[in-house]
């Protein structure tokens, strides 16, 4: 795993205040509406560097909170919100959490559906 | 209350497939992340899938009107919130124009609530566009999630099958919901289930969208039948 500053080949050389300006496509496809986000120690430390809507971001997610919520919060279109996050978590800023307990289908497997229906059932 | 038709009005035979199908992605890796491990941290090895916080999501669909976001708003812990999608955006193997100035786009508002279920784990609901032109935002919205409510309307229960038939198509599970509007009197189930045409084996809650234990319990059908396969 590469260190917060190590650039690689194929990243982009425009930093995230530039927003998507000029992009046609958004690197953070693969993050869902749910897909929850999570400031690093690291983007806690460094967070005062970045400019507002990146700052925003790594203080709203003290706690993990959604890629759809990070959208509202910032009244942007959740591609762009998408966008910002990606970046952030390759410049080592924020952690996305992959979509685990799934099964084959892409779906919640059953160890999953069934803590939330404890967790439901118990409200 | 005769709200059914002499003929199951939604049949195998005029269902036609929801348009803008497309193959979901399955959920792989994204390189350079990893569940509750920060990029960039050599001193701690990454961490077990278990102490990683898992977001999930449930769709509430229907017609226009049926009281999707008064659903979202009973149920959530939190106000509803509301985000935009570019519509270009959320239509896979369509060129990404959205954010090319001269495009014309479309937004859709999405209004969601949040459940937070435990300390790791946190349920999101989002309320379907009603409007049938945006059908191939659904995808998007479908996949991964742990199924879809249908909010039902006796009174319009055409307005129902687009997201009927949309759940159907792609496979996910899901729930009736019959929002029992004041003032309506209770129906016997068999009789929706011939007006929906809907299998002896798919959950029917009759519930008021307003009432938040009424509304919880229709997610626990969702949930149950889920686990059920």
């Amino acid at each position: 795993m590469s260190g917060p500053y190590h650039w690689r080949e194929g990243d982009s050389v425009v930093p995230a205040y530039a927003l998507t300006q000029g992009r046609t496509r958004s690197k953070g496809r693969e993050l869902g509406l749910e897909t929850l986000v999570t400031a690093t120690e690291y983007g806690h430390r460094h967070e005062a560097s970045l400019q507002l809507e990146s700052h925003t971001i790594v203080m709203l997610t003290t706690r993990p909170i959604s890629v759809a919520e990070i959208g509202a919060a910032l009244n942007v279109p959740i591609g762009v919100a998408r966008v910002l996050v990606s970046d952030l978590a390759d410049a080592g800023y924020l952690t996305v959490s992959l979509p685990i307990g799934m099964d084959e289908n892409g779906r919640p497997n059953r160890q999953i559906l069934e803590r939330l229906l404890d967790g439901l059932r118990s409200r | 209350m005769d709200f059914a038709p002499a003929e199951p009005a939604r049949t195998e035979q005029n269902r036609s497939p929801a348009p803008g199908s497309v193959p979901g992605s399955a959920p792989g890796s994204v390189p350079g992340y990893a569940p509750g491990h920060a990029p960039g941290s050599t001193q701690n090895p990454p961490r077990e899938n278990a102490a990683a916080p898992i977001g999930l999501k449930i769709l509430i669909a229907g017609g226009f009107g049926v009281g999707k976001t008064t659903l979202v708003g009973t149920l959530s812990e939190i106000p509803p919130l509301r985000t935009e999608a570019l519509m270009s955006e959320l239509s896979e193997g369509v060129d990404h124009t959205s954010l090319v100035p001269g495009k014309t786009t479309t937004t859709v508002a999405l209004d969601f609530g949040r459940i937070t279920v435990d300390e790791q784990l946190i349920l999101y609901l989002f309320g379907t566009p009603g409007q049938d032109r945006f059908w191939f935002m659904w995808d998007e919205l479908a996949r991964g999630a742990v199924g879809g409510i249908v909010l039902v309307d006796l009174r319009r229960i055409d307005d129902c099958f687009p997201a009927i038939d949309f759940f159907e198509d792609r496979g996910l599970p899901f729930a009736i919901a019959v929002n029992r509007f004041p003032g309506t009197p209770p129906v016997p189930e068999h009789e929706i289930r011939a007006a929906l045409a809907i299998s002896a084996s798919r959950p029917i809650v009759q519930m008021a969208a307003t009432d938040s234990r009424s509304s919880l319990n229709t997610l626990i059908a969702l949930v149950e039948h889920s686990i059920a396969g």
